[in-house]
């Protein structure tokens, strides 16, 4: 039965991208957790540690996001759980933004000067006191316009979710795009609200680098 | 529930898998050429430009690097057709690769042409040169040589990003991927082949560029 | 006609007077050291002369061509003008011999065999003729700056302009470079030098022109305005400088 293609498939195109933005949050959870972890392997002292971390990144950087959501959906049935898009989607991202996260943030630790760890330790201050205290306040704020930027690439990435069948934005698209027959409408207003997410962000994320560069 | 893991099905089809890693070797060197004469063409826009062309560019770069990539696609193949305009899979996918890489190269060359010290410019110009033996001798080569890092990487992103073709059916690698799944059953066992495919591609793109590095600028 | 005339020209950037009402004449073959303190409209001054920078009034003339008026075909003017800078501005990424013979192959029209051998003439004028060769990365900063004046004079220009060209270097490397520097004063080049080097002012230069907030505060016969300066902003600068 075709529909047509009125403000309210525009609306509820727009409530769609509810899903979007939870995907994300927990897209950025996720590969924060990862990413964290990553990062600060990156700089220890310990050459294999330095090599593991280095390693997980070189490959899952090397491979396509769509690989993972798919290994990871089909995976899951393997690993004796049941097939869920949701879960499948949360393991994937948080692999493949926990490495891209890694490398960002690992940038804003080795940024921090090492004079700054040199006056740390000269003080007396342990590896996790110098880390919390002098360390991790400046790096994050380099890391900031930086994680901001990937935010934005985490949303756009969120559409490939659809592939395999998770329900966000761009899904709903296809989805609307089948039943009114008037695509070009359909993926036109799912454009614009990605593009109305993701512009401010960018934006924001533009104007914190500017600042900073400034104080520099 | 016991599951072997069995590659056997998956090698057998190893003919397939190489007209799917054709397919994406020829989208990806395609994109990469004009993708870069497009970013090329924006980036001079954007320098030497006027501001209507920089008004101009700057729309498209903020356009598509807030959109998906996936969504530029289906407006392309699936959006088109409804204003009159039908594109074959592959057609559809080119385009939509060049435009997105075009404005992701834009931001990348301009960098490198800015990173051109003033003085360099000026003396030529104090030599007598004109502006397009200035940029023909003096800034092209020292920019490509500072562009040449991120734009290396940023083409080894859009090989890895061509996997999204697949969803318009265009016979690519990650596609190919599907129909074997599809068949065989071996859904694990196929896509970790198809990932240590794109890895091995990723990995042979960078010592490739590494070579042409060295090669081409490092004297 | 003199060589080169500056007639009551000013540059200023909102109240900011870089140069201020300068009027200056040079004839062929004079030496000029420019002096004056960093900010005294100098090197502006210099720059101004072959067009790098425009000015807001009065006029520039080199061989009677108006260096600011919008008809005037800067290019072909700058072929008739060196000019060396204090970072040297070689092209990093072109051997010595590609960047003396760039130019006049290009704006010239010189044949590659011919602008070669330019090249190994100008190079043995300044010393450095088993240099050809070479990559700018691999010489010395003296090296860079000799290679830095071949480049202009190969162009075979009426007027060199230097501004500041040994102050970004080491004090054993500015030795090399000021022999060059008399070696064409002696050719009988017209020079107008922005310097701080009061000993080479001193033996090749015919004129100091010192200025001071813009203007030309003081100008004369090298010895006579250096030994007995008439203001007392020359008196204290001088002072300053040489002890």
């Amino acid at each position: 039965m075709i529909r047509e293609f009125g403000t309210g498939d525009i609306v509820y195109l727009v409530f769609a991208a509810r899903w979007t933005l939870a995907l994300t949050a927990l897209a950025f959870t996720g590969g924060a957790c990862v990413g964290l972890v990553l990062a600060v392997m990156r700089i220890s002292s310990l050459a294999h540690v330095r090599i593991l971390a280095s390693c997980y990144i070189q490959i899952v950087q090397g491979t396509p996001l769509l690989v993972w959501l798919f290994l990871f959906y089909f995976g899951l049935s393997i690993a004796g759980l049941p097939v869920n898009a949701w879960t499948a989607a949360a393991f994937a991202y948080s692999i493949y933004g926990g490495a891209f996260l890694g490398e960002i943030w690992r940038g804003a630790l080795i940024a921090v000067a090492p004079t700054q760890w040199e006056a740390g330790a000269s003080l007396g201050l342990t590896y996790v006191q110098q880390m919390r205290h002098i360390i991790m306040p400046q790096a994050v704020r380099i890391a900031t316009p930086p994680t901001i930027g990937f935010l934005v690439q985490l949303i756009k990435n969120t559409s490939l979710a659809a592939t395999i069948g998770f329900v966000e934005l761009t899904r709903e698209g296809q989805l609307t795009s089948a039943s009114t027959y008037k695509p070009f409408a359909v993926y036109m207003t799912v454009a614009c609200i990605y593009f109305l997410i993701c512009f401010p962000l960018t934006q924001w994320s533009r104007r914190l680098e500017e600042r900073f560069n400034v104080a520099r | 529930m016991k599951y072997g893991l069995q590659f056997r099905d998956v090698f057998a089809a190893w003919e397939f898998l190489l007209d799917g890693l054709v397919l994406t070797l020829a989208l990806s060197v395609a994109t990469m050429v004009l993708g870069f004469f497009l970013g090329l063409a924006c980036a001079c826009a954007k320098t030497y430009g006027g501001v209507r062309f920089k008004q101009g560019v700057t729309v498209y770069i903020e356009t598509i690097r807030n959109t998906p990539l996936l969504v530029q696609i289906f407006l392309l193949y699936f959006g088109l057709p409804s204003l009159g305009l039908r594109l074959e899979g592959f057609d559809a996918a080119l385009i939509a690769l060049v435009i997105n890489l075009g404005a992701y190269s834009t931001e990348i060359i301009r960098a490198g042409l800015e990173a051109i010290p003033k003085s360099q410019i000026e003396a030529g110009q104090s030599l007598g040169l004109t502006p397009w033996q200035i940029f023909r001798y003096i800034i092209v080569f020292p920019a490509l040589k500072a562009m040449y890092p991120a734009l290396s990487s940023q083409f080894i992103l859009l090989m890895l990003a061509t996997s999204v073709v697949s969803q318009i059916s265009v016979q690519d690698l990650f596609h190919v991927g599907s129909i074997i799944q599809s068949r065989t059953f071996r859904d694990f066992e196929v896509y970790t082949v198809i990932g240590g495919i794109y890895l091995a591609l990723a990995f042979m793109m960078r010592g490739v560029f590494a070579v042409i590095y060295r090669q081409v600028f490092a004297r | 006609m003199s060589r080169v005339e500056l007639i009551n020209v000013s540059k200023y950037y909102g109240p900011l007077r870089v140069l201020d009402d300068v009027s200056l004449s040079i004839e062929t073959g004079e030496v000029i050291a420019i002096i004056g303190r960093s900010g005294s409209g100098k090197s502006t001054l210099l720059r101004c002369l072959n067009g790098l920078e425009p000015i807001q009034t009065g006029e520039i003339l080199i061989d009677g061509v108006k260096v600011n008026d919008p008809d005037t075909d800067l290019r072909k003017l700058r072929q008739n003008v060196g000019i060396v800078f204090q970072s040297f501005n070689l092209f990093p990424h072109l051997s010595v011999s590609d960047n003396i013979t760039l130019a006049p192959r290009l704006v010239l029209k010189q044949g590659p065999d011919q602008a070669r051998k330019l090249a190994a003439d100008v190079l043995a004028r300044v010393g450095l003729a088993d240099k050809i060769d070479a990559m700018p990365q691999q010489l010395s900063g003296g090296q860079q700056q000799r290679v830095a004046i071949a480049r202009s004079l190969a162009m075979n220009p009426q007027l060199m302009l230097f501004d500041e060209v040994t102050s970004a270097l080491d004090p054993e490397l500015t030795g090399e470079v000021l022999r060059v520097l008399e070696g064409v004063a002696r050719e009988g080049m017209t020079m107008i030098l922005v310097t701080h080097e009061m000993g080479f002012a001193r033996h090749f230069a015919t004129r100091i022109v010192f200025m001071h907030e813009g203007k030309v505060w003081e100008q004369g016969p090298v010895a006579d305005t250096l030994s007995h300066p008439q203001t007392a902003e020359l008196k204290s600068f001088l002072d300053a400088v040489l002890n």
